[in-house]
């Protein structure tokens, strides 16, 4: 009985504790800044470099680029960026080899959608999603 | 004249004491269980074949989702076996960083085991305690790494994060917040008469036993045999901290959990001078060149994670990716034995058996 009476002390005592839980969806989750969640692209930065696509690990990354409309610069410029949310596991590894930071990491992380095909972001989406970007990339 | 027969009974795949998808087909007389038959690979990803594919950089994130509530462990052991085979010098901030977050992820690992244990049990109340204090570990990782659970932390040669401002700091009053925490799980749970009657002498095993179905980790040292890797073959480096290695003689449940109970304290400890000796400045990665291409040959090296002996083998051919990659994995080791203990048991003492173990089903599947 002694060992029940000292179980039930650590309850009670732990009943006027602090509450551990958050209001989540009414309150935002406190994140902290390195926290990794939906990707923000930025099409001017982009090189067309491929390394983004080149080192994922799933293959969610698709992309396709084209000639400077100006002809007296060199180089490429975006045309299509995907990116297939089905699979992308977030593991950060597009942001790290991006020579331009071209893509970056924000704290966003709802991503729930009513089919699966919304899933797929383009670069438009992508684009505008630029809210609570990451400092530190 | 009443008749009795033998009854098949399918525990799982979807059952809350598997803690995965897991399935085991028990034969019954009553209450008695005649023969178990555990029936894996419900959640087996290919890690190993999708890896012969990979870089190795590209296999880190794959092996968080192995034992999923102890990911650095992962991270650590295949960057550990790419950096042997290249001989890479990992700077020693960096390794400080790596030992502090593998410790923090074993503390949380076993409030897991200890939580959800007691929740199969019976007793509900430990589990929101376990998980409260789990979270505070988990925001420290999450804040080092940018991850709640799959860290992809580590690189070959060193870490992707330094520890930001401040973060060393909290992890140095978390210590003894922890310690405080841990009296009250044994004022909790470890006293109570009701917890000792349920798991004293249950699902015994002996040394020999466990040393013959190479069980590991707190599996293996609940009987008396004195193996941690950490002393045995100190990687990283382990053999800068002085800790003890928890054994129990018994072989039972409740000498399980003793032992990861005093884990979590000698994690602790580690923890605490980890946080004392670690260096402000310096590198947090070695020079390693941009593509990772390990000389040809071979190498397996193993570590100890809060399951077990975690290994990893890789056969190299000289490319960007691996010939071959095979993981000793814990939990599918230590879960051989589950049929030899379940036999002649009661029907209740199932998920204390199988709990006992501590297993992953990610890591048992692969």
């Amino acid at each position: 009985m002694k060992g029940l009476a000292k179980g039930l002390t650590y309850t009670l005592k732990n009943m006027t504790r602090e509450k551990a839980t958050y209001h989540y969806p009414e309150e935002p989750l406190p994140l902290p800044d390195r926290f990794r969640g939906i990707q923000k692209f930025y099409p001017e930065k982009c090189i067309v470099c491929n390394q983004c696509v080149n080192i994922c690990p799933t293959d969610c990354i698709t992309l396709t680029g084209k000639k400077h409309p100006d002809p007296e610069r060199k180089g490429r410029i975006i045309e299509t960026y995907n990116i297939n949310f089905e699979i992308c596991i977030l593991c950060d590894l597009c942001t790290e080899v991006c020579p331009t930071e071209a893509i970056v990491m924000t704290n966003n992380f709802e991503l729930a959608e009513y089919s699966r095909d919304e899933f797929f972001k383009d670069l438009q989406w992508l684009d505008e999603n630029d809210t609570n970007i990451r400092k530190e990339n | 004249m009443v008749r009795t027969e033998e009854m098949l009974l399918n525990v799982g795949p979807q059952h809350p004491s598997t803690h995965g998808v897991f399935r085991l087909v028990v034969k019954i007389d009553g209450e008695i269980i005649q023969e178990a038959t555990p029936v894996i690979g419900y959640l087996h990803r290919g890690t190993e074949k999708l890896a012969e594919d990979l870089q190795y950089t590209q296999i880190i994130p794959y092996t968080d989702r192995m034992d999923y509530l102890s990911a650095m462990t992962n991270n650590y052991v295949i960057c550990h076996a790419v950096e042997t085979l290249m001989g890479l010098e990992v700077p020693e901030k960096a390794e400080y960083l790596r030992v502090m977050a593998m410790e923090l992820g074993r503390i949380a690992s076993h409030l897991v085991w200890f939580g959800t244990y007691l929740l199969d049990i019976g007793a509900t109340s430990p589990f929101l305690f376990a998980f409260r204090e789990r979270e505070a570990i988990i925001n420290l990782l999450n804040e080092l790494s940018g991850a709640r659970l799959t860290f992809n932390y580590m690189r070959v040669g060193g870490v992707k994060w330094d520890a930001p401002e401040g973060w060393i700091d909290k992890v140095r009053e978390f210590i003894p917040y922890m310690r405080k925490e841990l009296e009250g799980y044994h004022d909790l749970v470890t006293g109570n008469e009701i917890f000792l009657n349920r798991v004293k002498g249950v699902g015994t095993y002996t040394k020999e036993d466990a040393l013959q179905y190479s069980l590991s980790g707190a599996n293996l040292r609940c009987t008396g045999v004195n193996y941690d890797l950490r002393k045995e073959e100190p990687y990283s480096i382990y053999d800068r901290f002085d800790f003890d290695v928890p054994t129990e003689e018994t072989g039972d449940a409740f000498a399980r959990y003793q032992v990861r109970m005093a884990e979590m304290e000698e994690s602790l400890k580690i923890l605490e001078q980890a946080v004392e000796q670690f260096p402000e400045e310096g590198n947090i990665l070695g020079k390693v060149p941009r593509v990772i291409r390990p000389p040809e040959g071979e190498v397996y090296v193993r570590i100890e994670s809060p399951r077990g002996e975690i290994g990893c083998y890789i056969a190299s051919d000289g490319q960007k990716e691996p010939y071959r990659l095979k993981f000793r994995r814990p939990s599918f080791y230590n879960l051989q034995i589950l049929p030899k203990l379940l036999k002649g048991e009661n029907m209740a003492n199932l998920v204390v058996i199988l709990g006992g173990i501590d297993i992953v089903l990610g890591e048992v599947d692969g």
